[in-house]
């Protein structure tokens, strides 16, 4: 778990983990037990849903699926030796090249989406002819559209730290793309709109406190009290119920 | 009627168990992983399955609390 936990923070936003709890332990329980043991404030995500099914007999279990959405590897993580942290780091290299195969011509185009630029990369695709320059177009566009839906539920969601990063590198990356950049254009006014003043700033004082507090003594007295100020401050918004949620959890008996 | 209510409540748990045994099925190395949530993960960040991490690599860590 801890091993998990650093490749997360290790990698950042390049890898992406889900922690699956397999013990049918209560949604909150987990969550509770997750800040106590230090193991937020990264980009883990939660859950007790099987991404896909256990192989092993027991726990813990990691699986590593590869850019291509395959499972590349999948057992008990002392099996792999060095091999998981070898062909994670290889994944990471690989989401940023393009994929095995790809024509010397499109080579510049997958270069260029690498760094972002994405009306640069399907500039390119149009240079060639055929389906592999249509099949690359497809690719980047599909990849963006996710990354602007994902962008849209975060505002949704009251994830708007989050969303902030990630409509800035959107609207960086496709300047310049007719297609594309008038999406992101709807999204940045959505977060700078009065109507989300109140969340903008509930948003930023909880992601303040979740810096602060993850990695030292998050139920402590002190950071629950600021919990229960936070949330009485913010009250009626998304970020405001969170502290107000985290307060909560610290009253859990974990020793159950 | 109590038939017909007998016969839609065994057609419902038998659509379950189908759905059931698709989901438990192994996923082979090299195959494809297809999931989304039914219910937004802690800390999702608006992720709702794999289509959204699509291009990138993703650790699963299965872990028990106890």
């Amino acid at each position: 778990m801890p091993a998990s936990i650093k490749v997360q923070e290790q990698f950042g936003d390049d890898v992406q983990v889900i922690f699956v709890e397999c013990q049918g332990t209560e949604k909150n329980t987990y969550e509770a037990f997750s800040w106590k043991m230090k193991w937020r404030g990264n980009n883990a995500i939660w859950t007790n849903e099987r991404v896909i099914p256990t192989v092993g007999r027991g726990l813990p279990e990691v699986a590593l699926i590869g850019v291509d959405g395959t499972v590349l590897l999948q057992g008990y993580p002392g099996d792999f030796g060095k091999e998981l942290e070898e062909t994670l780091a290889l994944e990471v290299k690989k989401a940023k090249d393009a994929p095995a195969g790809t024509p010397a011509t499109l080579k510049k185009a997958w270069g260029a989406f690498a760094k972002g630029d994405l009306a640069a990369a399907l500039a390119e695709c149009d240079k060639v002819a055929g389906d592999d320059g249509a099949k690359a177009r497809a690719e980047f566009v599909a990849r963006t559209e996710a990354r602007i839906a994902r962008a849209e539920r975060l505002l949704d969601g009251g994830d708007l730290s989050e969303a902030d990063e990630l409509i800035s590198s959107l609207a960086k990356s496709c300047k310049g793309s007719a297609e594309l950049a008038p999406k992101v254009a709807v999204l940045a006014t959505k977060l700078a709109s009065p109507e989300l003043a109140a969340e903008r700033e509930a948003a930023k004082a909880w992601s303040s406190f979740v810096g602060k507090v993850a990695k030292d003594k998050p139920f402590d007295g002190g950071n629950v009290k600021k919990a229960e100020a936070l949330a009485e401050k913010h009250k009626g918004t998304k970020n405001g119920a969170r502290a107000a949620h985290f307060a909560e959890l610290s009253k859990i008996n974990l020793n159950r | 009627m109590k038939n017909s209510n007998w016969r839609l409540t065994a057609s419902a748990l038998a659509l379950a168990g189908v759905a059931w045994l698709a989901s438990s099925m192994p996923v082979v190395e090299g195959e494809k992983v297809d999931f989304s949530f039914r219910e937004a993960p802690i800390n999702a960040a608006g992720i709702k399955g794999m289509a959204d991490l699509r291009g990138k690599p993703i650790l699963i860590d299965f872990w028990g609390k106890n």
